[in-house]
């Protein structure tokens, strides 16, 4: 949520690896950069809430991939491969 | 069998980072702790939202260079 800087997940040397892997002749400001770092913050602690909230909607004692997948699909519409079983998929 | 996955297996946060936030959300809601594939999916998907984060804003950039650049 709206921890401090030093709560951040993502460090910004590999934010900036990321940025250069996606377009290489970008460049963010600092400011930009923070807020991203930010984002990213706030990404991972929603994803998560969402994800206990619907396994406590499930009656499960724990979270599983599935609850994840239903907040980024439902929320994001993202879908990433490899993770359960991709079977189950249309 | 053997899992086939599109995506490497490098993650943009350290899987240990990863898994401490969330064992630390997980308690909040006094759920028992997940396996590690739910800290490995999240990895990936702060990923995808980021990058496609960065795509945009180096869309929207060229554009007001262009812009700039017309006027």
């Amino acid at each position: 949520g709206a921890g401090d800087q030093s709560s951040q997940l993502l460090s910004r040397p590999r934010l900036q690896e990321l940025v250069r892997e996606v377009d290489p002749t970008v460049q963010l400001d600092e400011e930009v950069e923070e807020m991203l770092l930010q984002l990213a913050d706030d990404f991972i602690d929603t994803t998560l809430n969402s994800a206990c909230a619907l396994a406590k909607h499930r009656h499960a004692p724990n979270v599983e991939l599935r609850d994840v997948q239903l907040h980024l699909e439902r929320q994001w519409n993202m879908w990433i491969p490899g993770f359960g079983n991709d079977e189950l998929r249309p | 069998g053997t899992q086939i996955r599109s995506c490497k297996d490098e993650y943009l946060v350290p899987t240990s980072v990863m898994q401490a936030r969330v064992k630390a959300i997980i308690a909040r809601h006094n759920l028992d702790e997940p396996t590690g594939e739910v800290a490995a999916l999240i990895s990936h998907a702060v990923q995808e939202r980021l990058k496609n984060l960065i795509e945009k804003l180096a869309v929207i950039a060229q554009h007001r260079i262009d812009h700039f650049i017309k006027s």
